[in-house]
């Protein structure tokens, strides 16, 4: 199994090195990346060969690939790997626009290859629980939520994540579509309205984009859940952020922290607490996922339609941002292997 | 100052404790439920009084702890008689009833003092004065959550009663949206959803808010009667732009009980949160009212923020019914 990394404009692409390398019959043939200077130094530090351009990486034999390139160039990448008859894995948010993730999905479709869009959360063993204990009845119904999507400024990692063309937005493309995500995937419903407020009070002389937004989306099912996905962590935070939701069924409540599994360690160097995770790396688990999909010659767990429909809110939440008021999600056309699906599954 | 006390359910009870706790004089109780008034008016050695009017010529102060669509025609009544008011929350039922009894007191010459003690609980007075002294910058973003069970009065349960008390969307979250305001001003948009509307039949309900400020904060309210009694949980954070302050009851615990318990649990008929602190945030609020009557000072408390919060909180439900974002002044416009 040989995959390959295409560009670093993601810092989760160094962490996936590492996973990748760790999974039995894995091979990371190499990497490629647009920037060269970046690219040719990181394939260095963890001893990956480098690709002098997209197309040699592509045409060398990879059975999968992964994308994480800036949010706006995925289309243009997915399009490459999926004309070289490549599977993808493609970092998340699906793509800026709704029109862009549906042209990922719909390229994907045609060449016949599994797309995969990277989502962690539903590989984190905390929500795996969740899910369980819905799928078993044990909750009972689903009315709410009360989520929380919230980090630091992300500049820490990439200066391009705050850059409106290259991400897309600010704080509601970046913490959106996780959460989105989670609850879609917990109650088999999709979003039917967004509304959403924003500002820029935190880091306004630094950045143009959104800095924090509340979002409040209504499912097609009726459960009614908000979002906060501000930028809202102070630099010296004891971690990144984290992503927990206070969930609200007909028998009581759950608060679920999915990045609660902490040492707090206090250390002189660095003179404040920091949380150091020992919970299960999901990263880890939805690249295995990945690999076993693309060896299975099936569908991945998580798709390039959930990609889109989450991408689907965002686009709703600017909108909503406009004009004040809530938005309905115009009904999407179903895809090609949707149509497929649904012929197949028709009882005869 | 001679002050009565009407309404003898557990705020009635709450702020006869208090007012024990200073030098006026406590004369009384006017309920309808003589059973209750009884206990306590022997409890105090004071009066029970058949109603209001019976309780007026004998004091200078009404404290009204009757359940919220009672205390349009009482404060009216008190101010008409020349009494000061102390007043529960939520100050009425709908705005123009807020705005009409805000202006018969000032008219009267009477003060109106409105019981939104969330301000008097000590965390909350010191999240806000850490604000006030800049010490987290501008505030972004607020997230205040207060979650608990259904009220429980087997009786007249007025609380679930939503032309009575307003349902969830006011009588329990305009707590946390008058301390929004008191925090980061004035509020020209809400966007709200309960659970009571899409399932009119659950036994939990649950219910949040997206505020908007005129300065541009954002604010978050949750507000639940959805956990099994007795746990009463409450949160704050705020978000500035040079820094981050939280509380929450359940991590801030001083106690945790691991404690067998002998026969079935018990909890009150309605959840207050508590954290053992050296006096009862509700003794607090009753002090500073009582000083403010004395001095002619103002309380932290104005009748116009009273009058605030009652507009956010019929935005709030507005918009749940509506399905739109509203706007809290427009109350104003369509009904005064």
């Amino acid at each position: 199994m040989k995959i390959g990394i295409m560009s670093f404009a993601h810092h989760h692409a160094e962490a996936y090195i590492y996973l990748l390398r760790a999974i039995p019959g894995v091979e990371l043939l190499g990497v490629a990346d647009e920037d060269s200077e970046r690219g040719r130094s990181i394939a260095e530090t963890y001893g990956a060969r480098f690709y002098p351009s997209y197309e040699s990486l592509l045409a060398a034999g990879l059975d999968g690939v992964i994308i994480t390139s800036e949010n706006n160039k995925h289309l243009p990448m997915v399009a490459m790997a999926a004309a070289a008859g490549i599977n993808i894995l493609c970092e998340k948010p699906l793509a800026t626009t709704v029109a862009d993730a549906r042209a990922i999905v719909d390229a994907c479709d045609q060449a016949g290859v599994t797309l995969m869009t990277a989502f962690p959360m539903r590989f984190s063993a905390p929500l795996m629980e969740i899910k369980n204990r819905l799928d078993a009845g044990e909750l009972g119904q689903v009315y709410a939520f009360n989520a929380t999507n919230q980090g630091e400024l992300p500049t820490k990692h990439r200066a391009w994540f705050v850059d409106k063309t290259l991400a897309g937005g600010g704080a509601i493309v970046d913490h959106t579509v996780h959460l989105v995500d989670i609850m879609r995937w917990f109650l088999g419903s999709e979003v039917s309205e967004v509304y959403a407020q924003v500002n820029r009070i935190f880091h306004a002389a630094e950045v143009e984009v959104e800095t924090s937004a509340l979002e409040m989306l209504t499912f097609e099912d009726g459960t009614f859940a908000t979002i906060d996905a501000s930028w809202s962590r102070p630099p010296y935070w004891p971690t990144w952020g984290g992503l927990a939701f206070e969930m609200v069924t007909e028998r009581g409540a759950v608060l679920v922290d999915a990045f609660k599994q902490n040492l707090t360690v206090y250390a002189h160097a660095v003179q404040r607490p920091v949380w150091a995770h020992w919970g299960s790396d999901s990263n880890r688990a939805m690249l295995e996922e990945f690999v076993q999909a693309v060896r299975q010659k099936r569908t991945a767990r998580v798709t390039g339609l959930d990609g889109l429909r989450a991408v689907e809110v965002v686009e709703a939440a600017y909108r909503s941002v406009e004009t004040g008021q809530p938005v309905r999600l115009k009904e999407s056309p179903a895809t090609p292997i949707e149509k497929r699906r649904k012929t197949a599954h028709k009882p005869s | 100052m001679k002050v009565g006390i009407v309404g003898v359910g557990f705020m009635g009870t709450a702020h006869a404790e208090a007012w024990a706790a200073t030098d006026a004089e406590l004369v009384g109780f006017a309920a309808e439920t003589t059973d209750a008034a009884g206990s306590l008016a022997s409890l105090y050695g004071k009066q029970i009084f058949s109603d209001l009017d019976a309780m007026l010529p004998h004091v200078d102060v009404v404290d009204i702890c009757t359940p919220t669509h009672l205390h349009y025609d009482m404060v009216l009544q008190a101010a008409a008689a020349g009494k000061h008011v102390i007043c529960e929350k939520p100050l009425a039922r709908t705005v123009a009833h807020s705005r009409l009894m805000v202006d018969a007191c000032r008219e009267a010459g009477v003060r109106l003092l409105v019981g939104h003690v969330v301000r008097f609980f000590p965390q909350y007075a010191a999240a806000r004065q850490a604000v006030v002294d800049g010490q987290i910058g501008k505030p972004g973003v607020l997230r205040l959550t207060r979650c608990s069970y259904r009220p429980k009065k087997p009786v007249g349960n007025w609380f679930l009663d939503e032309a009575r008390s307003g349902g969830i969307l006011m009588d329990l979250m305009i707590h946390d949206y008058d301390y929004a305001r008191w925090v980061a001003g004035d509020v020209e948009a809400v966007f709200a959803r309960k659970i009571a509307s899409a399932h009119p039949d659950a036994s939990v309900d649950y219910a949040l808010a997206i505020l908007t400020h005129k300065n541009g904060a954002i604010s978050h309210i949750a507000g639940g009667w959805a956990y099994p009694p007795p746990t009463f949980r409450t949160a704050l954070e705020i978000a500035g732009d040079a820094g981050l302050i939280q509380f929450d009851s359940q991590e801030t615990a001083p106690i945790q009980n691991f404690i067998a318990k002998s026969g079935a649990a018990d909890s009150p008929d309605v959840a207050i949160p508590s954290s053992p602190v050296s006096e009862s945030p509700y003794t607090t609020q009753i002090k500073e009212f009582y000083a403010a009557l004395q001095s002619g000072s103002p309380a932290r408390v104005s009748p116009e923020d009273g009058l605030a919060a009652v507009q956010i909180a019929q935005a709030a439900i507005y918009s749940d019914e509506s399905g739109t974002a509203v706007r809290p002044d427009q109350f104003v416009e369509l009904q005064s």
